[in-house]
């Protein structure tokens, strides 16, 4: 993971960092790791989403240690150098900074949010479109809902899925979340 | 070639939406022999509605909702907290990617995804939206 740390500039992995803390701390739902990848790449650092992934875990699970050990900045910066590989100083820098910063506000919370054990509900968004025509059929006007669920996995980082729906099944699934709701006030 | 021939046929006549008889036995040629003309026509016309639904089902789409499940749940108790009451949504959705590109082995992949009280009442105001959206379409 510290090679692969290297390749990232000071200001791109200055931003991974403040998403991981932002994210312990429970400000924002998620890691963008899709996007800030994206963005490194376009820079024209060669990195692949999958190693961007392993460093935003590594250093998820850096922050969330040091924050139930009560870390202050420069026990953890020690802990750091005696690592097998060492980080590159613009890293080391960068940590520094955020810990010192936000470090200290990670609460580990009494929250009963923390548990996350499968991803976690972000966002929903949605199209109703009307299929006019296809290769197979010239007249169609076939209805249906595209939805986009976003995703925050265990580790923070967030995915979109993608599906389709026909209107049939998408009366259907809106009756089983407003019988999910109902359940939800009951219980 | 008759098979070509035949799949050709029953493709126009799916593609075009062809719905009366007189539509189909218009396509054969003049020459053509009578009774099998109408033979023909009457399966097709048999079969038509089947093929255009599979011609729907299996168009160019995104990844299409085959099954959802979901449960209530209370979370009670944690490493961190000794006592709680938490009610909990965990919903699971199976989702097939597009059949056009998985030939005949289709896959389905499961998306578990937990909701809050407050992140199933964003969902329900979304699905709410849809639900006027489409009445207002149903109504032009």
């Amino acid at each position: 993971v510290a090679d692969k740390i290297r390749l990232i500039p000071q200001d791109f992995f200055a931003e991974l960092c403040e998403q991981i803390i932002q994210h312990l701390n429970h400000k924002i739902p998620g890691i963008n790791t899709a996007e800030l990848c994206q963005r490194i790449q376009t820079s024209g650092i060669d990195i692949n989403i999958g190693d961007l992934a392993k460093i935003a875990n590594t250093l998820s699970f850096l922050f969330s240690t040091a924050a139930r050990n009560n870390l202050s900045t420069e026990e953890l910066v020690t802990t750091l150098g005696s690592g097998v590989s060492p980080l590159p100083k613009h890293a080391v820098q960068v940590i520094r900074h955020v810990w010192s910063e936000q470090g200290k506000a990670i609460a580990v919370s009494e929250d009963a949010g923390n548990m996350a054990t499968v991803g976690q509900f972000v966002d929903m968004k949605w199209k109703l479109g009307v299929a006019m025509s296809s290769d197979t059929c010239r007249s169609l006007k076939y209805p249906y809902v595209t939805v986009t669920l976003t995703v925050a996995d265990p580790s923070g980082q967030i995915t979109d899925k993608s599906f389709e729906m026909t209107i049939p099944q998408f009366k259907n699934f809106f009756r089983q979340f407003k019988e999910m709701a109902s359940v939800l006030e009951t219980v | 070639q008759l098979v070509s021939a035949l799949h050709n046929l029953t493709r126009h006549v799916v593609y075009r939406g062809l719905t009366r008889a007189e539509d189909i036995l218009c396509l054969f040629p003049e020459n053509f022999h009578q009774n099998l003309k109408n033979l023909l026509t009457k399966i097709i016309l048999e079969n038509i509605s089947t093929w255009r639904s599979e011609a729907q089902a299996s168009q160019i789409s995104l990844p299409r909702l085959v099954d959802m499940d979901w449960r209530v749940d209370i979370k009670t108790s944690s490493d961190s907290i000794a006592r709680m009451a938490v009610p909990t949504c965990l919903l699971q959705l199976k989702i097939q990617e597009d059949a056009a590109l998985c030939g005949n082995n289709p896959v389905v992949s499961a998306l578990t995804v937990e909701l809050s009280k407050e992140t199933l009442d964003t969902m329900l105001e979304g699905l709410g939206r849809i639900r006027d959206q489409l009445s207002a379409v149903a109504n032009k």
